[in-house]
Order: C-alpha cells, then sequence, then structure tokens
C-alpha cells in the first residue's frame, strides 16, 4: 500500500518546523549578543543537556533507575584527562575512547546486575557512583591525582600533517558551539532510536517487561544496551567538561550530580527529549538566576523543585506517546488511590 | 583479641545510628514505596534542636532535672518537634505529589533534602557547633579487659531497646499488623478497612522522631554536628535499609548494624581510605546473591 | 506563552543584574568564595573580613583620592564548575578591579584560568596546592603560604623536639590535606633514608564523618612516637578525643587547619590541652599593627575572631589589592598585576611584611609550633 501523508500530519510537521527554525536561529546568534558569563551558562546548559540526554535513555526509555550516572560523566572526564597529560593524545580524538572506556565500564559493571528490580538496582548504581569517586580520591595508581585531580588539560585542537593546526577550542564561544553540535547530533541519533525497534523494545520494557520477554524481546539485552548507550553519551559528556574547565577534580562527581541528572529527566518529562532541554535548563540556569540571593538561593532551589513536581508530576513537557503510558507505569509500581 | 572486640563495639555503636536512621527510609519505603531523601536532613535537624535546647537551657534544665534529665528533655524536644516537620514534611512535600506516582516524588524529596540543609545553615549558620561538653558524661566501663565509654554503653542500650520496641509495635501489635499489610499490598489493604492516612501519619512521625534522637546521640557521642552530616549518614542509612531488604523493618535493623561492622573491618583490616569502597562493593555482592536483600523476601512477579 | 514571558522576566533581570555598574567614585574589588555548600563556613568567615579589610580602608578616605571599595561576591559552592561560572561572572565585569579568590586548590585551577584569559588579577587566600604557582599565571598570586613549606618545617623541628623515630602521618582526603601530607612526606624523606625516623602510619580518615575510633585502634597498633594530622579541626577535635579515649597517649601534632578555638571547644579542655600545631602566625599572635586593628575591628562586628587561619588571608589580599590600586593610580589589572610582582615587598599586612615571587608565591610565610596550654589558649611552643 502507498503510504500517504495526510494533511494533517504534514500541517504538523510545518508547525514544527514552525518552532525548531526559530530555536536554532536563536541558539546560533545568542552567542554573538551576550558576554563570556552568559555563553558560559549557555555552555553548561549544554553538559546538563548531554547528560540529561544519555540518562533520558536509562531512565526516560527503559525506566531503570539509575543514581549513579555521575560515575560514568566521572570515567569519562577522567580517561580524558589522564591521556591527554601523560600522552599528549588531542582531546577530540579522546571523545570517542571517553565514550568507549565508560560504555566499557558500564557494561561489565551491569551485567551481573542486571537482572535487579527498581530500587535494588538504584541502590547498585548509587554504589558504583560511590565507588569510583572514592577510587578517584584515593588515587590508584597514581594515575587520578587524587582529591586534587588531574590538570592541564590542553584545548581541543585540529592539525594536519604538513598544513599544521587549522583550529583551536580556546574561548567560551567555541566550546558553546562544540557542545551544542554534540547535543544537536545526539539528539538527531536519540530521535531516530526512539522510533526504532530498539527504542520500541526499550520501551515495551519499560511498561511490561514480562509481556515483552514473552513475545521474544531479550530483556537482559536490551537493558544492558541502554546502560552502554547512555554510558558512552555521559562520558562524551565528560571529555567536553575536562577539556572546558582543564583540570578535573571529584567534588565534580559526586551523588550530588547524579541526583541532578535524575531531576532533569523527570522535570522534563520522562522519555521526551524537549523534556530533557527544558530540565536541563532549570537545572543549569536556575541557581544562576538567583546568584544574587546568595545563601538563601538554594532555598529557592529546594522549594521550586517540589512546586515542579506539584504542578507538573509528569514532567514539563511529557511525551505525547509516553503520556499514557507513563501513567500506566505508575499504576504499576505500587500506588494504589487510598 | 581485646582489639578486635574493641573494634566490634565501635563497629556496633556506628551500625546502631544507621539502624535507627535506615528504620525511617524503611518505613516510608514500606508504606509509600518513597524514597524519603530529605530523611537524613530530618536527622541533623534534630540533632541541631537538640543542641539548641542543651545550650540555651544549660542552667535551667542541669538545675531542675539534673544531667540525665538534661538529656531525656533535649532528646524529648528533639524527637517530638521533628515529627511535627516530618508531618508538615509529608503534607507539603509528598502528599500532593505521590498521587502523581512515585518517581515525581524522589525530585520532590530532593527538593525537600536541599530545602531543609540550607534551611538549617541559614538559621545556624554555616560553622559546626559544639555540643556542651558539661552534657557529656565521659566515665569509662571495663567490660573485662576491653574499656569502653559509659556514652556508648547507654547509646547502645538505648538503641537496642528502640530498635526491640518498634519491632514489638510492628510485629506483635494489631496497628503493626496494619502497617505490614500497608506495606503488603496498598490496595487491598484499604479495602480491608485499615485506614491508610492513619498509617502514613504514624510513618511519618515515628520515623523523623526516631532520626532526631539518633541526631542527638551522634552529638553527644561526637560533641560536633554539621549542617551538612546528614547527606552522609543519609546515604549510609539508605544502604543499610536495602542490604537488609528495602521495607522490611527488622531488615533494616540488621542492615544497619551489619554496615556498621563491615565498615569497621574495611577500616581496620583494608584501609580507612579504601573502607566506603569496600562496604559498596559488599552490598553488590549481596544483591548479586540475594537480589532483595538480606532479609527481604523474594516477590513473585506480577504477570 | 505565560511561562515564556516569565522566563524572558528572569533572564533579563539576571542580565541587569549583571550589568549594573556600581557609581564612578568606587573601586570593585571581587571576592569568589565558597558561600554555599560544605566549605560555607569558610567562604561566609572570608566574606567578613574582607568587608572589616574594606571598611577599615574606606573609614580612612579610601584609596585613589577617595574613592571607596565596594566588595562584589560570589559564590562557587566549592565546586569547580561552578568556580568556573563565579570567576567567568566576575571577570568579564570591567569595573572589578581585582579579585580575591579563592579558598579549595581543585576549585582555584580553572578560576586562575579564566581569570589569566580575561587579564585579571586573582589572590588566593586557601589554596596551598604547589601546582597553581607552576602554570605561568600572569594573574594569580596568593597570600596564603604553599603545602610544601609547611611538610618542610615539620620535617626539621618535629623529630628532634620529640625525640621521635615512629612517625604516623593521617590525612583527610581532601586536596589540601593530602597535599600537605604528602609533602611532609617527601620533607621526611631524607630523615627515613639515614634511617632517623621511620613513617609507620600513613592513611587518610574520610571527611565528614563522626566516628574514627576504628582508623585510631590501628594507629595505636602501630606504635607512633607522635602523630600529625594534616586535616580540619572538625574531625581533628574528634580524632584526638576519641584517640585519648582509646589509649593512645603519643603527641599530637595538627597542621595548620587543625586546631583553633572550635577545637578545643569540641574536644574540652582536658583532651586539648598538650595538643601542638605547626602554624602560620596566629591571628591573636600576629605582632603587626595591622593585624591587633582588624581583629578588633572584627571582634566589634562578629563578636569572636576567626575561627580558621584562612580568612585573614582574604583580608590582605584585599589589602594588598587596594594598596597596589592606590600606588598605581589605577584600577586596571594589567598595571596592578605588574607592580604586585615587581614592586610590592615587605608591605606591611596583617599576616606580616608582604611580597610576592616571580611565580606569584607570598614570599617567607613563617611557621611557628604551637601548643595548647593549661588554660585552652594557643600559645607558642617554646
Amino acid at each position: 500500500m502507498e503510504q500517504v501523508i495526510s494533511p494533517e500530519k504534514k500541517g504538523l510537521r510545518n508547525s514544527r518546523l514552525f518552532i525548531l527554525v526559530p530555536v536554532i536561529a536563536a541558539f546560533m546568534v545568542y552567542p554573538f549578543l551576550v558576554s563570556d558569563y552568559f555563553i558560559d551558562i549557555a555552555f553548561f546548559f549544554g553538559i546538563y543537556a548531554l547528560l540529561g540526554l544519555s540518562l533520558n535513555i536509562v531512565l526516560g526509555e527503559v525506566g531503570l533507575f539509575d543514581l549513579g550516572h555521575a560515575g560514568f560523566y566521572a570515567i569519562g572526564a577522567y580517561t580524558t584527562a589522564i591521556l591527554n597529560t601523560k600522552f599528549g593524545i588531542p582531546i577530540l580524538v579522546l571523545i570517542p575512547v571517553a565514550a568507549l572506556a565508560a560504555a566499557l565500564f558500564a557494561y561489565v559493571v551491569f551485567s551481573p546486575v542486571i537482572h535487579l528490580q527498581g530500587d535494588y538496582l538504584l541502590i547498585v548504581t548509587l554504589g558504583m557512583g560511590e565507588i569510583i569517586r572514592q577510587a578517584l580520591i584515593n588515587n590508584p595508581f597514581d594515575l587520578t591525582g587524587g582529591p586534587n585531580g588531574v590538570f592541564g588539560i590542553d584545548f581541543p585542537r585540529i592539525a594536519l600533517p604538513g598544513i599544521g593546526e587549522i583550529f583551536v577550542c580556546d574561548s567560551s564561544i567555541k566550546y558553546y558551539f562544540l557542545i551544542w553540535a554534540i547535543v544537536g547530533l545526539t539528539i538527531i541519533g536519540l530521535k531516530s532510536l526512539q522510533n526504532s525497534r530498539i527504542g520500541r523494545a526499550w520501551n515495551y520494557i519499560r511498561e511490561d517487561e514480562v509481556a515483552a520477554n514473552a513475545t521474544g524481546i531479550d530483556s537482559r539485552h536490551y537493558k544492558l544496551l541502554a546502560f552502554v548507550l547512555g554510558a558512552g553519551l555521559a562520558g562524551v559528556a565528560g571529555n567536553v567538561y575536562a577539556c572546558k574547565l582543564m583540570v578535573v577534580s571529584p567534588e565534580s562527581f559526586t551523588f550530588w550530580e547524579s541526583c541532578l541528572m535524575f531531576c532533569i529527566v523527570l522535570i522534563g518529562g520522562m522519555g521526551s527529549i524537549p523534556g530533557v532541554l527544558i530540565g536541563a535548563a532549570f537545572i543549569s540556569l536556575f541557581p544562576e538566576i538567583f546568584r544574587p540571593f546568595a545563601m538563601y538561593r538554594m532555598l529557592i532551589f529546594g522549594s521550586a523543585m517540589i512546586l515542579m513536581m506539584m504542578f507538573r508530576p509528569g514532567g514539563a513537557w511529557p511525551r505525547k506517546r509516553g503520556a499514557v503510558e507513563f501513567r500506566s507505569l505508575l499504576e504499576d509500581s505500587g500506588r494504589s488511590d487510598a | 583479641m581485646q582489639v578486635i572486640l574493641e573494634q566490634l563495639i565501635n563497629g556496633l555503636t556506628i551500625g546502631s545510628f544507621y539502624a535507627l536512621i535506615a528504620l525511617g527510609y524503611s518505613m516510608v519505603y514500606g508504606v509509600l514505596k518513597l524514597i524519603n531523601f530529605a530523611h537524613g536532613d530530618l536527622f541533623t535537624f534534630g540533632s541541631y534542636l537538640g543542641y539548641t535546647v542543651l545550650v540555651f537551657g544549660a542552667a535551667f534544665l542541669t538545675a531542675h532535672f539534673g544531667l540525665w534529665g538534661a538529656f531525656v528533655v533535649a532528646t524529648g524536644v528533639a524527637a517530638l518537634s521533628i515529627a511535627c516537620v516530618g508531618v508538615v514534611m509529608e503534607r507539603i512535600a509528598y502528599r500532593p505529589v505521590y498521587r502523581a506516582g512515585r518517581l515525581p516524588a524522589v525530585v520532590s524529596a530532593l527538593g525537600a533534602s536541599i530545602f531543609l540543609q540550607n534551611a538549617i545553615m541559614v538559621i545556624w549558620g554555616p560553622r559546626f557547633q559544639a555540643y556542651p561538653s558539661e552534657f557529656i558524661p565521659d566515665a569509662k566501663v571495663m567490660l573485662g579487659d576491653i574499656r569502653i565509654s559509659l556514652l556508648q554503653v547507654i547509646i547502645l542500650a538505648m538503641s537496642f531497646l528502640l530498635m526491640g520496641l518498634l519491632y514489638f509495635i510492628v510485629q506483635k501489635t494489631t496497628f503493626g499488623a496494619a502497617i505490614r499489610a500497608t506495606a503488603h499490598d496498598r490496595k487491598t489493604a484499604s479495602l480491608m478497612g485499615i485506614n491508610i492516612n492513619k498509617v502514613i501519619f504514624f510513618v511519618f512521625t515515628l520515623g523523623p522522631a526516631l532520626g532526631a534522637l539518633t541526631g542527638v546521640m551522634v552529638g553527644m557521642y561526637y560533641r560536633q554536628i554539621s549542617f551538612t552530616m546528614g547527606w552522609n549518614y543519609g546515604l549510609k542509612a539508605f544502604t543499610a535499609s536495602v542490604l537488609g531488604g528495602i521495607g522490611n523493618i527488622p531488615g533494616a535493623m540488621v542492615g544497619g548494624l551489619i554496615l556498621g561492622v563491615l565498615e569497621m573491618l574495611g577500616a581496620a583490616y583494608i584501609s580507612a581510605a579504601w573502607k566506603d569502597v569496600f562496604v559498596f562493593v559488599i552490598l553488590i555482592l549481596v544483591l548479586i546473591f540475594r537480589p532483595t536483600g538480606i532479609l527481604g523476601e523474594k516477590t513473585a512477579e506480577k504477570v | 506563552m505565560k511561562k515564556c514571558v516569565v522566563l524572558a522576566g528572569f533572564l533579563f533581570l539576571a542580565l541587569a543584574m549583571g550589568t549594573a555598574r556600581a557609581a564612578d567614585n568606587t573601586v570593585v574589588i571581587g571576592l569568589q568564595g565558597p558561600i554555599t555548600g560544605a566549605w560555607a563556613y569558610e567562604g561566609q568567615m572570608a566574606k567578613q573580613s574582607c568587608e572589616i579589610a574594606a571598611d577599615l580602608i574606606n573609614k580612612k578616605g579610601g584609596i585613589l583620592g577617595g574613592k571607596k571599595i565596594v566588595l562584589k561576591v560570589e559564590d562557587d559552592a566549592g565546586e569547580p564548575k561552578s568556580g568556573a561560572l563565579a570567576a567567568q561572572k566576575l571577570a568579564v565585569q570591567k569595573d572589578v578591579a581585582a579579585v580575591v579568590s579563592t579558598y579549595g586548590s581543585s576549585v582555584n585551577e580553572p578560576s586562575a584560568n579564566i581569570y589569566e584569559k580575561f587579564k585579571k588579577v586573582n589572590i588566593g587566600y586557601g589554596s596551598t596546592a604547589v601546582r597553581l604557582t607552576q602554570n605561568n599565571l600572569k594573574y594569580f598570586f596568593r597570600t596564603c603560604g604553599r603545602d610544601d613549606s609547611q611538610g618542610r618545617f615539620f620535617a626539621n623541628v618535629v623529630p628532634r623536639k620529640f625525640k621521635a623515630r615512629r612517625i604516623a602521618i593521617m590525612h583527610d582526603n581532601t586536596a589540601f590535606g593530602k597535599g600537605l601530607a604528602e609533602d611532609t612526606k617527601a620533607a621526611l624523606d631524607a630523615l627515613v633514608k639515614a634511617k632517623k625516623v621511620q613513617i609507620v602510619y600513613f592513611d587518610a580518615i574520610t571527611p565528614g564523618e563522626k566516628d574514627f575510633k576504628v582508623t585510631l585502634t590501628t594507629l595505636r597498633e602501630a606504635k607512633p612516637d607522635v602523630w600529625y594530622f594534616t586535616g580540619y579541626y572538625a574531625e581533628a577535635a574528634l580524632l584526638v578525643a576519641q584517640a585519648r579515649d582509646i589509649g593512645i597517649k603519643c603527641p599530637f601534632v595538627g597542621g595548620n587547619a587543625a586546631i583553633n578555638d572550635e577545637f578545643v571547644k569540641i574536644a574540652g579542655l582536658n583532651i586539648a590541652k598538650g595538643c601542638y600545631m605547626t602554624n602560620e602566625p596566629l591571628p591573636g599572635d600576629l605582632p603587626y599593627p595591622a593585624a591587633k586593628q582588624f581583629l578588633a575591628a572584627y571582634k566589634a562586628k562578629f563578636g569572636n575572631i576567626p575561627s580558621s587561619p584562612w580568612p585573614i588571608y582574604a583580608a590582605d589580599a584585599l589589602n594588598i589589592i587596594a594598596y597596589a590600586a592606590d600606588k598605581t593610580r589605577s584600577t586596571d589589572s594589567t598595571k596592578i598585576a605588574a607592580y604586585l610582582r615587581d614592586k610590592v615587598n615587605g608591605v606591611p599586612g596583617i599576616t606580616g611584611p608582604i611580597g610576592f615571587t616571580p611565580q606569584g608565591d607570598r614570599e617567607g610565610v613563617p611557621f611557628y609550633l604551637y601548643v595548647v596550654d593549661d588554660k585552652g589558649k594557643i600559645v607558642v611552643s617554646k
């Protein structure tokens, strides 16, 4: 049968374009209008967006509770830092290396525990995050520099043999475009993944794992895949973070950081990509906007988190298809109307 | 041998703190399937309240109630006030949210945690506070060859007493049966005529009250408290409750004590710096072989 | 739509606050420090100290012919990422002459790189990691000492004084504590090679914890003659109290963050007395007139003097910025940096004469061995 695009669908596509084009244009123009401080805020917004997207695969798509995501982020950052400072490998080459290192770690650690349910998996991820952080502090094999961390990380550079250096990423504006280019590519990739076989299998597992297994989906395989992909993306975020700050140290990868990522996904809406962007914006912009309140700003931040959940428990921008599923997930997890 | 026994008692003391805090996590989790991340900060709050009572009421309390009376008053005030805070927190931060499910409640709980921690910082300042030393007994007790402090004995005795009491309430009384029934299956429990709101009220008073009590004991024992300490204790206590089997009340007690002893073993025989790594590795190993914790029951999968 | 308006409103508000300019008859000096987070007490004391220092200068008529100093505080929460943002925020403001920044070494590093890019003088007041001044930064200075100078002092003085052969070193796994412990170990290396001393214990505790008895029992079994703890007073007080409890009797020596009045208060007089520490001269022992005046003003406003050694370095950082700005008749950071590096030498400050090495380190930070006396006062050990 020939596929026909209905007029309504066309209209939908147009309206989406209508939103997308100005948003992208605004992102392109923004850094040329503001000072470096505001560019840097947008940069960290990008980092959190990438981290949120990476956790969204695990938490949003498959419904696995992961409160140790900062661990993967740390592995990406430290892999980059150590290989760059000790062996002088260029940062951009290290992007896939950092992703692979984090992904491999996720695979090795989660293979034996992937069968755990809900909160038990949550505590394993939490424990894993803490193990990584403590290990970094304790400076194993003199690699991680202990609590001081690793410093002196280079700028991302591109050099061609014969021509020499053609690009150095050494200003806030370049870092801004670097991170948002990565975020953009990731969004495109995840979008197509969402609609693929894998994405549907993930959602199926999230809704009803037993039924998914019964229809021949290897849930163990797909769950591990989600962890590996999520960890890999977090590793990329770690790479960019490391070269931006030029120093990595354990206090950037605390349990608290994992909690923030968790909040990004939930504030935005589970499984929703625009939701993740909103969540990341909230987490990264809010404390900056309330800077003038000094020691009261975290007080406001905490209350705002509660208020968000009170008024929009499904997230700021819940996924359309997911909205129905999301509710059913909540029903399943032991809730009843008391 | 003497050293090992001494270490064991030290480990048990830390473990009993963890156990008492873990009870708060486990009770709330059992009834609401909610991880109350703010529980650690309620513990800190209780510790600061006890401190305030002791510092500002020092002369009055010792004159009227004596040294031990002062201690009882401080813990009592802290426990009661924090029980109220717990109930208020449940009404404001959790009740409107958990109708929508358990995941939004996680965010809400984290928000409550940030709020409480920073509120404590704003009220008492960011400095460490020292419990007034005149209230703290420094006598020693000889147990054979082992020297332990009187305070340690009191703390251990009190912890076990509280745990025993709670165990009795939950396992032997009708109301305890109601709590367990709610934890097991809330919908059916409410159909059986159990007043779920009463059960929720109970866990949100008793859990925080136990936390506050522990807070005062921690303050007495270590003499010094800080506004960020709840995060640390909370993380460990939560780990303890999972280790024992979350939602399971005897499990939380066992988990806490085991965690304390494990920490002791790690610090004494491996390395103090690597002890947390050791604890979490053991935790993960336990969960691989017993996926629902030490005392957790294996739940049948719902099809 | 409504949300967009609200969000835009907030952004506008933030922009407006970010770009608000101070009046012309003022000199703006930035302070970046941990106002919130785990080190909030350090950050807030530093803020108070800088306020006092600025007040004192303003009362004397200000600098540059009557301009008043205005302090602009940014919170870095003791965390590198927030540090980078706070630094960025201060660095892009043209009216900020220079910045007092910041407390922890791993927070200071990214911040210092940002200030360097914007050519803004930044003076660390509690960042003692050696490496900070080895990156050829032109705008970074520090008024506090370095980890290795204190370690060398310990190695020179302590083993001889206590006739100690078995030395235990304990740190707290923070950047500062571990750095000092390792530098001390390195400084003791010569004595170890000559078989004069032996390091019988070297391990860490976890800061924020309360129970160290287990660790201490291990330390007791190592039978040290002297025990050096390089962490902070909060843990030091607990450590000593618990150590005496389980029967460790050897002398306790703390690093320069380990002992202060709070330490005595928490540990109790019985336990605290006879504890030693290696330290820069304490605020109260500083013989300098600037110190007496500063501490009197501080006490008058806040009721007590700073309970840790670092805040007065923050005050001195502000003072030296004001001094350099006054002397160069300019609020241009590049001129101030050149002046600080080349011309500042022996300028009287709260913590003694101030001068900088070409790398930006403080010149000649003296160390003393202190002891807690029978009345709980911290006095220089004879």
